[in-house]
């Protein structure tokens, strides 16, 4: 029997009064060939090729800061992200289709603070959980359709962030004005 | 889907035939893979209480963020890390820390010798994109070394100033393998995600 390793995400939104008016909970498509690539370097402890966030064909090596997904408020170029591409996922993919980002202007929401959960082992699993919640406060209602993680990476030369996971949801979810959206990736592994 | 790994085990004769192989899917990662993935998704630094459990079975209470997280590119005779081989069969728990009864570097009763622990790049085929990791270990003991039902990886990482060693995966084959004197055996793993 194979092993069980991956990332699970729910999607869970709210209105203005807190109430929670959808959910999707699903296995995460995609777990980037970005992530694998940061891997093979800090197994090496060498570098290989990789695009960064930027479109830039930085790469990626050993470095203390890799996979770093935390993020502060406001912060939208590292830790969870949305956005409202519906492209479908690719191995290759190096950013979300079309990310929505921070502010509270026509199409923007806010992204609050995240950071990764201390892993917990229940039975024969090992997991950790990374959260995190945006805001709408544009004014107008706000369609989320992909999601991601972006982590801080380094090349030979040049600091940058990786996309490691994108998903499309199996659902749109439509954020009402003053309503949020919160997404849950937990990285598991059963033995 | 999925990130994947997979397994194959060979044996080689003194002449460089196979003489047994097996391949698989592996059962398992264990704990202390994720756990390391956290310390660097989180960034725990230096006194920031992470715990993971080394191969030695003692558990380091300031796991932190390094370059040398996941190092497991061994060069030869290095035992640390790196691919190993062993004779345990216990079969694999989330809280495995070492190989069960691993074979020791040298050419003594039972022992092999390691070859360095060396990997080929990622590439991508379609929507899948893979690396190897191989190793391979000579017998030069004198005699079969027979028994070697499992195999794992050990791995690198920081507690507080020092450096220490933790398992990554480990897998118990299907099959017990016996290696001729003069033979080889020679693990290889792809680690593989498809979108």
């Amino acid at each position: 029997m194979r092993n069980r390793a991956g990332l699970w995400y729910s999607v869970t939104i709210r209105d203005r009064h807190g109430k929670v008016i959808s959910r999707e909970r699903r296995k995460s498509r995609s777990m980037l060939g970005n992530w694998y690539r940061i891997l093979y370097g800090m197994m090496i402890t060498g570098c290989t090729s990789m695009v960064h966030t930027s479109g830039n064909s930085w790469g990626t090596c050993y470095l203390q800061d890799n996979w770093d997904f935390r993020g502060d408020a406001d912060m939208d170029y590292k830790s969870i992200v949305i956005g409202t591409g519906t492209t479908a996922v690719s191995i290759d993919d190096y950013k979300l289709a079309t990310q929505i980002m921070q502010g509270t202007g026509s199409g923007q929401m806010r992204h609050l603070a995240s950071t990764p959960g201390w892993p917990s082992i229940v039975g024969p699993n090992c997991s950790f959980l990374t959260s995190r919640t945006f805001l709408n406060n544009s004014g107008g209602s706000i369609t989320v359709r992909e999601s991601g993680i972006y982590c801080r990476c380094k090349g030979p030369t040049y600091y940058g962030y990786a996309c490691i996971v994108r998903d499309v949801f199996g659902t749109p979810q439509a954020i009402p004005d003053g309503g949020s959206i919160t997404i849950d990736y937990t990285l598991g592994i059963t033995a | 889907m999925e990130p994947q790994l997979d397994y194959r085990v060979e044996v080689t004769d003194k002449d460089g035939r196979v003489i047994a192989r097996e391949e698989g899917p592996s059962r398992s990662y264990v704990r202390q893979w994720n756990e390391l993935f956290h310390v660097q998704a989180a960034q725990i630094y230096l006194g920031g209480g992470g715990t993971v459990k080394d191969t030695s079975g003692s558990t380091c209470a300031d796991a932190r963020i390094s370059t040398v997280t996941f190092k497991s590119n061994a060069g030869i005779g290095e035992t640390n890390y790196g691919l190993r081989v062993g004779k345990g069969s216990t079969p694999v728990s989330i809280n495995d820390y070492a190989i069960g009864n691993p074979i020791a570097e040298g050419t003594g009763i039972d022992q092999l010798e390691h070859q360095l622990t060396y990997f080929t790049g990622p590439s991508v085929v379609g929507s899948t994109l893979s690396f190897t990791m191989q190793r391979s270990m000579v017998n030069h003991s004198g005699a079969t070394i027979s028994g070697i039902q499992e195999i794992g990886n050990y791995m690198m990482f920081s507690c507080g100033m020092y450096t220490r060693f933790a398992l990554g995966f480990r897998d118990v084959l299907a099959s017990s393998f016996s290696i001729p004197d003069g033979g080889a055996i020679t693990v290889t793993y792809t680690l593989k995600v498809t979108a």
